[in-house]
């Protein structure tokens, strides 16, 4: 059990790393064990504006992470889209099985090709109220990506996300940074993503019209944002409402 | 206010255990589509729900079901030994100080800030209850989903084995160690929070 023994031995190294460097000394030599070349953690920001918070680590050629950032793909790469999309691992082969791939994201794909990344493999690693992430393994082009080796990718992938968090701040500022609303607020905000308009929240919650609209300002102003769509993708992000709460009938 | 009911010290009313069968059907069988009996068409109940598991069930004041977890003996049938050996690499860990978490459960209708306070004090509930009774390590069976979160709690994991895919998605096997360095790795995690002693029955007993 080859795999096993390999995704054991990284999780006792990964529980004694002490810094980001020792992190990416442990992977890459897991991976080489693997005779995985490359390997990418990262969260899925865009990193020219959150790099600072956010985690990411990797071994890709250097001209990856530049052009990567330049075009602000950190939200916007397929294979970051596609791992929201997956509660498991996946493997890259499979990406238009899992959405329709736009010319762009070909584009993305072939840049990775050319600059020597083949076939891969990627674990989400998402915890609730954190951003996003991914842990992305992959092989130089023209070879197969080992398919015996993807379930251990899928432990190696979920205990380095996490010493990552550890040894980051991710962990500090998803706990500080969160705004609390009050209940009413909540309960306006909840209506609002629902697509409910003041008036009508003011008719549901039984409260006026003008209370409504002092409630969903002051939510606004909690979260320094401007725009009612973007209340409720920040009350979502952070857990305050939840996709149960507004899809449940 | 939030009550502990823990039935290795205690015996849970059956208005508790009522309420903590039908949240669970509520979550595993309606929410999460795993294929469980179903009691009376309103409770999840198995067949290792029986004398030698133990329950942490948080409560409200009126005893309605808030969050809960089942402990197994892995010296008895339990999940991993018995449905799920084959996500170990070896043979299933079975030893007197050796528990299995299963039924994680947190209410349907907590709200979504609830839910983190709730999960919150039964983590550290769950590691208190290892602590004053000698449980020195745990397992679970866990989707990778939810197993990733789990370790963010930052306590002492293990991988058991590889994971191996299961209906639509992929279960993996973990021991998680208790020792009394758990609390501050879970303070580290941002995760521990005890609920406080004067809210629990067995301390207002005490009391009064």
């Amino acid at each position: 059990m080859a795999g096993f023994d390999i995704a054991s031995g990284f999780v006792r190294l990964a529980r004694h790393v002490q810094d980001v460097g020792d992190l990416v000394e442990a992977i890459s030599t897991t991976c080489a064990s693997m005779h995985i070349q490359y390997f990418a953690l990262s969260h899925h920001v865009d990193f020219r504006r959150e790099g600072n918070s956010a985690i990411r680590i990797h071994n890709y050629p250097p001209s990856w992470e530049r052009w990567f950032d330049d075009h602000a793909l950190g939200r916007l790469d397929p294979i970051h889209r596609a791992s929201h999309l997956a509660n498991t691992g996946f493997a890259w082969t499979n990406l238009p099985l899992m959405m329709r791939l736009t010319p762009e994201d070909q584009v993305v794909l072939d840049h990775a090709h050319r600059i020597g990344i083949g076939e891969g493999y990627t674990v989400p690693a998402n915890v609730p109220g954190e951003m996003l992430g991914s842990c992305s393994f992959a092989v130089e082009p023209g070879r197969t990506f080992p398919e015996d080796l993807q379930l251990a990718c899928e432990v190696i992938g979920a205990f380095a996300f996490e010493a990552a968090r550890r040894l980051t701040q991710a962990r500090a500022m998803s706990f500080t940074q969160v705004p609390i609303l009050t209940d009413r607020q909540r309960d306006c905000v909840l209506w609002a993503a629902r697509g409910k308009t003041d008036w009508e929240i003011a008719v549901i919650l039984g409260i006026s019209h003008e209370t409504v609209i002092q409630h969903l300002k002051h939510a606004r102003e909690r979260y320094g944002v401007q725009k009612r769509a973007m209340l409720a993708v920040r009350a979502l992000f952070d857990g305050a409402i939840s996709f149960s709460d507004i899809l449940k009938r | 206010m939030v009550l502990l009911v823990d039935t290795s010290t205690e015996s849970g009313s059956d208005a508790v255990f009522r309420s903590m069968f039908a949240a669970r059907k509520r979550v595993f069988i309606d929410l999460l589509k795993w294929d469980l009996p179903v009691l009376a068409g309103q409770y999840e109940v198995d067949a290792f729900d029986n004398a030698h598991a133990r329950y942490l069930i948080l409560t409200d004041t009126d005893h309605n079901h808030l969050a809960s977890a089942r402990l197994l003996p892995t010296v008895r049938p339990h999940i991993l030994g018995d449905i799920f050996p084959t996500l170990c690499a070896g043979p299933p860990p079975r030893a007197p100080g050796i528990w299995e978490i299963t039924r994680f459960c947190l209410d349907r209708s907590l709200r979504a800030g609830e839910r983190r306070a709730l999960r919150n004090w039964l983590v550290t509930a769950i590691a208190e209850h290892a602590l004053r009774s000698g449980i020195r390590r745990y397992t679970g069976v866990a989707e990778m989903g939810w197993l990733q979160q789990i370790l963010s709690f930052g306590w002492h994991c293990r991988p058991l084995g590889l994971p191996l895919p299961h209906g639509r998605g992929t279960l993996g096997a973990l021991e998680i160690d208790i020792t009394p360095e758990t609390p501050a790795l879970l303070e580290a995690g941002g995760v521990w929070s005890p609920i406080p002693l004067q809210e629990t029955p067995a301390r207002r007993a005490a009391c009064a």
